[in-house]
């Protein structure tokens, strides 16, 4: 993503009281993303299934399914990493899919926005607008599900890293609980004591 | 494990190995007969369950030898409505390794009430014209079967005496599991309305019980095995005692295709694919079909002969027919703190006032309601959240965040009667991975099935109101279309002509076959079959072993 384009998203994609901190923060922001970027390039396994250009394109829409706001999102959680093993793995039946979905992809962003280099360089808004234009497609469907999953996984197929999917849903993973379990029955059981 | 020679003959050959399965294997082997137990599905995690996955990206992708329930594009089934509707291809689906069902179940083991045996001629409800019988024994006959039943498997609860509960001569084992966030709403709920509320029976041990260890209420539960052996399945519980006495032998991935028989009209044995889908032979004195309700109704017409040209045991027409798949009605309510329904069981107690049928409601029907919230991960961020929430984007993450362990459901298991329309038998033109003809099933649950949980639908958002909801709602209600809890396609009775096993579960027409799964059931209780089929079949190991060791049934004791 260029420095605009990315100053551009970054603003557009934060709204209120949230964009007016995005600004005022920017250059740290954009130092800290560089890093996780960096992180999802070079610290993890290297791509299998994607190319840098592709993964690019994926990383982007899948930062659009979950995005990221004062929780991180599918980006943070590696969403991609988790789709490429997946294509090279359980579900390299799907690379097809995939593979014209890129593809279509392109052509539907020169559709809506002649001159663009990629989906990845567009606004938030573009690429909100872009998505929700091929919302019905299986390719569509078939990312959201991966972005899911890939969020909500064990950090050991590649997504949810740092367990940041589980930690939005507050899910613990310990697989081992005693009650009290939760508020009320936590509650109920105070009530019934005596 | 007794490994006996493929070309020997065996007292009992059990086809199948799951609730019903798992305990005449046990009951036979331990009596002192040899038994040979043929499993389509292969051996999950047997005899080394702390290996059982709960990592939900894999189990969605496991090896077919590792797979715990059927899969719908090899055991193919096909569905329609009624008769005048083509078949299409269906996704009816059921326990499918050593251990059956059990190994995956809820575990939910209601025993079913006194009058359920004999609805048919108590209930002035019932609206004409269904298959609707009374059962050929009675509650009282059964109840030292239950005690059994829960006793040896490790059943989970507390003896209440309530009206809405089966009377027990005998407690539970062991003690109910703890309480969860959406029991204690129910039970707060079930004040308010002057309801009851009642932890629920489960196959899920809360003590050291039997060498086995308590629930550490992990939460992964329902649909994957379990690594600590505290749910109650065959496989840990039956299984390994009939293995333990040398005389009975599992084989998995083994396929029973047909059941043979002998120009005087008894079973010889069997005939089935290995894993690598070679026929092999088994030769047995008896044979005890245990594979489901559906499958077991499958095997006998699949097993024609000159004799038996309408398929085995079937001189009734009624093998396949009165198939019960079971209906289910939710209601989910958000709530304003946490409940991390994430952890333990699937559901522990239940509202249990509207079991039985009444008159005031203007229709046939009872059911139970269950509390849960459970949802894995993947089920919350797939498709488990508020009607009209954006599948993605900023709204989505929104409501994920918002929703997760704030919801509880209230999930009721109803009344379906028995149709005789509604069956189980061979689709003309699919056929399954094996070549067999693969199951069609034709189902369509009475009006009164549809009342009834219409009034349930509304039940549930009464009482999600009355537990404090901030928001709640309930899907329409939907008909089955197959699934785990299938019974009553071979019903039990006193005369050939109506049914198909007698009251000991042997086959009318073939004097050395006997059904113990669920398709013996004459109408459906509740739904949640498992501790009926469980206790039914104690009661028919006792009967057979009886009747073996009299010579009233040839074998080599
Ligand atoms: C996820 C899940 C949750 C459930 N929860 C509950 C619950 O909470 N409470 C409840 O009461 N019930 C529950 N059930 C249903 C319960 O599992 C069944 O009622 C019960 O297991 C049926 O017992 P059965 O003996 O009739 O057959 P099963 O236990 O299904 O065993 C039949 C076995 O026969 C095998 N088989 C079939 N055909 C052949 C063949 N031709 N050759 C060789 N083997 C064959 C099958 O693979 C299977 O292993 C649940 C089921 C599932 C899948």
């Amino acid at each position: 993503m260029s420095e605009k384009s990315r100053r551009a998203f970054l603003i557009s994609s934060a709204t209120g009281l949230n964009a007016a901190w995005v600004a005022a923060n920017l250059p740290e922001i954009l130092a800290a993303q560089d890093q996780a970027q960096q992180a999802a390039r070079t610290g993890h396994a290297k791509l299998s299934f994607f190319n840098e250009a592709q993964a690019a394109e994926i990383e982007a829409i899948t930062a659009q399914i979950i995005p990221s706001d004062e929780d991180p999102g599918a980006r943070e959680a590696h969403c991609v990493i988790f789709i490429d093993r997946a294509l090279s793995g359980f579900d390299k039946s799907k690379q097809a899919v995939y593979t014209a979905g890129l593809e279509d992809l392109r052509k539907k962003v020169q559709e809506l926005y002649p001159g663009a280099a990629k989906f990845s360089a567009l606004t938030s808004e573009q690429q909100i607008k872009t998505l929700t234009a091929m919302e019905r497609t299986p390719f569509f469907t078939v990312v959201r599900n991966h972005t899911v999953m890939g969020f909500l996984s064990r950090p050991s197929h590649g997504g949810n890293y740092n367990k940041v999917g589980w930690k939005l849903i507050a899910y613990d993973d310990s697989l081992n609980f005693k009650p009290p379990f939760g508020y009320y029955d936590a509650q109920y059981e105070n009530e019934h004591k005596a | 494990m007794k490994k006996f020679p493929l070309n020997s003959e065996v007292d009992f050959v059990v086809i199948g190995s799951g609730a019903g399965g798992g305990i005449m294997a046990k009951q036979l082997a331990t009596a002192g007969f040899s038994v040979v137990v043929l499993e389509q599905g292969g051996w999950g995690k047997y005899g080394r369950e702390h290996e059982y996955n709960k990592d939900e990206w894999i189990q969605l992708h496991l090896p077919e030898d590792q797979q715990l329930m059927s899969d719908p594009n090899r055991q193919r089934n096909t569905f329609r409505r009624n008769d005048r509707e083509k078949a299409k291809p269906g996704n009816h689906t059921y326990g499918c390794v050593v251990g059956g069902g059990t190994v995956t179940y809820g575990g939910s083991s209601w025993r079913h009430l006194p009058y359920e045996f004999k609805e048919a001629t108590t209930d002035p409800t019932i609206p004409s014209g269904t298959g609707m019988a009374d059962w050929p024994i009675t509650y009282e006959e059964l109840e030292p079967y239950y005690v059994q039943a829960e006793w040896e498997m490790g059943i989970s609860g507390r003896k209440i005496d309530s009206p809405f509960l089966a009377p027990m001569s005998k407690d539970y084992p062991v003690p109910p599991v703890p309480l969860k966030s959406s029991g204690a709403l129910m039970m707060t709920a079930a004040q308010k309305l002057g309801l009851t509320c009642v932890p629920g029976p489960l196959a899920i041990i809360t003590r050291p019980y039997m060498g086995r260890a308590a629930c550490v209420n992990c939460g992964i539960c329902s649909g994957y095995g379990c690594q600590v052996r505290a749910r109650s399945s065959s496989a840990v519980t039956m299984l390994p005692l009939a293995v333990n006495t040398g005389r009975c032998e599992i084989r998995a991935r083994s396929y029973v295709r047909e059941i043979t028989t002998d120009g005087a009209g008894r079973c010889t044995g069997v005939i089935y694919f290995d894993a690598e889908k070679k026929e092999v032979r088994q030769r047995a004195k008896v044979v005890v079909l245990s594979a489901n309700a559906s499958e077991s109704a499958r095997l006998l017409l699949l097993s024609k002969s000159g004799r038996f040209p309408d398929g085995l045991a079937n001189s009734s027409g009624l093998v396949g027919k009165y198939v019960m798949y079971g209906n289910g009605v939710t209601a989910t309510g958000l709530f304003e703190h946490p409940l991390n329904e994430y952890k333990g069981v699937v559901s522990g107690a239940a509202i249990v006032d509207f079991v039985p049928s009444d008159p005031k409601r203007g229709h046939y029907g009872g059911g139970r309601m269950t509390a849960r919230g459970y949802q894995t991960p993947f089920e919350l961020g797939l498709n488990g959240l508020s009607p009209g929430t954006p599948h993605w984007g900023a709204a989505y993450k929104k409501a994920l965040k918002e929703e997760a362990n704030h919801r509880m459901t209230i999930q009721c298991y109803v009344t379906q009667m028995p149709l005789e329309t509604n069956r189980v038998d061979l689709d003309p033109d699919v056929k399954d991975e094996w070549g067999l003809p693969a199951m069609r099933i034709t189902s369509t649950s009475h009006p009164d099935d549809i009342k009834n949980m219409e009034f349930f639908r509304q039940k549930s958002i009464e009482v999600l109101q009355a537990a404090g909801a901030t928001r709640v709602w309930a899907p329409p209600v939907g008909d089955t279309r197959g699934g785990a809890h299938n019974r009553g396609t071979c019903r039990m009775g006193n005369d050939p002509k109506t049914s198909v096993v007698d009251k000991y579960q042997k086959a009318h027409d073939v004097p050395n076959l006997f059904i113990v799964d669920g398709s013996v059931f004459v109408t459906g209780g509740r739904n949640h079959p498992t501790m009926t089929i469980q206790a039914l079949a104690f009661r028919a190991a006792d009967h057979l072993v009886q009747a073996a060791k009299k010579g009233a049934i040839k074998t080599s004791f």
